[in-house]
């Protein structure tokens, strides 16, 4: 099956009309064949057949794969995911070059977050937060340098070792803290901020789901984990216009 | 080679060197219309209040039908994704001018079939966009094996016979050879194999054709550059 997912990659952007190529596209990568053997290197294949030498199709699948393989991967999506990955890890680059200054807000040495996806997923979850008006209000109106721990929101270090309980519990306090620079609220606010009240299951990145208009009448009755209070407020926040994340959602 | 004709052909060489530079970005302005032009400054100056769909959809359009244009719509389209980016932290545009790269990409055998020059427009367009647009300043991972594909369809024996395809991909080679190479080298080998078959073995190839794919075999053996020698073989004057 590691061929197969190794393969899955090259297989996403070929429409299926055009698999001639198919079978000596990639097999010349690889250096062992499907039963495990060596290959000499081949110039061209039996075209039409995919790559595995079992002859399966692409869309064969047993419950312990991964599932058919969506064939078409969006050229959008792709370098969206390229570019959070890339800037996480610049981000790293930047961390660990941080001098004992800083050494109280970042974490000791071996006590760093560094597997890529909670990264990510601990990324796609600051993002929703800085991506509201709120949060561009807040950091227009308090500098840095002015902030008072305790008054004003800080954002949750990415790279420190958190449960992943605590860590959703740091974001969605966070997150309502920033509601107090919410813009004045206007009336028919956008129903779209409904969608981020129910961290608990929409934050998870496996599920990747943002909440479309559609299921709107449902996110109000599961939001029963979001605190009480600040619930009318989670329905005031403006969002900002035309985001990245919000492309994907509309 | 030699004889008068190979002077016609080192002639046109060079000319088509010439093309591999860098042009302004005012000849592919005039190339739209009033409206597109506005829609453009106003998209430079303040992204937010631009239909970005409909400017991306408008930069495919004319790329499609305008050779001498595609060639530099990718750093048109990179100069609006930077605006975007650093006015409005969104990347709207972007998104979109890949949709439909992809969309147009999908379809680019029917494409080629309906017309050629068509065909043509759209591998340009894609490379010109991997040449510029980068993340981070890598190239977009996910343009790579699409242009690669693009590469292997040019250099099929029935492209092969057409000049206007062959022109096309050793210009790209020249422009995104090297980065592509960096990016995935077991498949530049692979074409790279398919162009010195087609070279030795393809009997209906032109003159022209031998010649544009020699030189494109030479240039990659020497590191993606071109040697003095080699300069001078192709590229000079040769008095008759």
């Amino acid at each position: 099956m590691s061929a197969h997912q190794k393969n899955r990659y090259e297989n996403d952007y070929k429409p299926d009309e055009n698999r001639n190529k198919g079978a000596s596209r990639w097999s010349h990568c690889r250096k062992r064949g499907a039963d495990g053997s060596l290959r000499k290197s081949h110039a061209i294949e039996e075209p039409g057949k995919c790559s595995q030498h079992s002859g399966r199709p692409e869309s064969f699948t047993t419950p312990e794969s991964e599932g058919p393989v969506s064939r078409v991967k969006n050229w959008g999506d792709e370098v969206e995911a390229e570019e959070m990955r890339s800037n996480v890890r610049n981000d790293m680059h930047r961390s660990d070059s941080r001098d004992s200054r800083d050494s109280k807000e970042s974490p000791a040495k071996g006590d760093i977050e560094t597997d890529e996806t909670t990264l990510i997923r601990r990324q796609k979850q600051i993002n929703y937060g800085k991506n509201t008006l709120a949060y561009d209000r807040y950091i227009k109106e308090v500098p840095k340098h002015m902030r008072q721990p305790g008054v004003h929101p800080k954002t949750p270090n990415k790279f420190k070792k958190y449960s992943r309980r605590s860590w959703d519990q740091q974001i969605k306090l966070w997150r309502v803290k920033l509601h107090a620079w919410d813009p004045p609220a206007e009336e028919g606010s956008d129903l779209q901020q409904i969608e981020e009240i129910d961290l608990g299951e929409i934050m998870d990145f496996e599920l990747d789901v943002e909440c479309s208009a559609d299921t709107e009448s449902q996110c109000p009755t599961s939001s029963g984990k979001s605190l009480s209070l600040a619930e009318d407020s989670f329905t005031g926040t403006p969002k900002k216009m035309m985001k990245t994340e919000d492309a994907e959602m509309s | 080679m030699r004889s008068g004709q190979s002077h016609a052909i080192r002639k046109r060489m060079k000319q088509a060197r010439g093309s591999f530079g860098v042009r302004g970005m005012d000849s592919a302005w005039t190339a739209f219309d009033v409206v597109t032009q506005t829609m453009l400054q106003k998209a430079f100056d303040d992204p937010k209040t631009v239909d970005l769909e409909k400017l991306s959809n408008a930069i495919v359009d004319q790329s499609l039908k305008d050779l001498s244009f595609c060639k530099d719509a990718g750093r048109m389209c990179y100069a609006v994704v930077q605006a975007e980016a650093q006015k409005a932290a969104t990347s709207v545009f972007r998104r979109n001018l890949l949709t439909r790269l992809q969309q147009e990409f999908t379809a680019r055998e029917q494409t080629r079939n309906r017309s050629v020059r068509e065909w043509v427009c759209l591998v340009t367009f894609i490379c010109s966009i991997f040449d510029y647009i980068k993340v981070n300043n890598a190239p977009l991972v996910a343009l790579v094996d699409p242009v690669y594909d693009c590469l292997y369809r040019l250099a099929q024996p029935d492209a092969l016979i057409n000049e206007e395809e062959v022109d096309c991909l050793v210009v790209q080679l020249h422009r995104v050879g090297e980065q592509l190479e960096q990016t995935n080298s077991q498949r530049m080998n692979q074409l790279f194999y398919l162009l010195r078959d087609g070279f030795l073995l393809q009997e209906d190839l032109s003159s022209m054709t031998r010649l544009l794919l020699l030189e494109i075999l030479e240039f990659r053996a020497s590191g993606w550059t071109l040697t003095d020698t080699a300069h001078k073989y192709y590229y000079s004057e040769v008095a008759d």
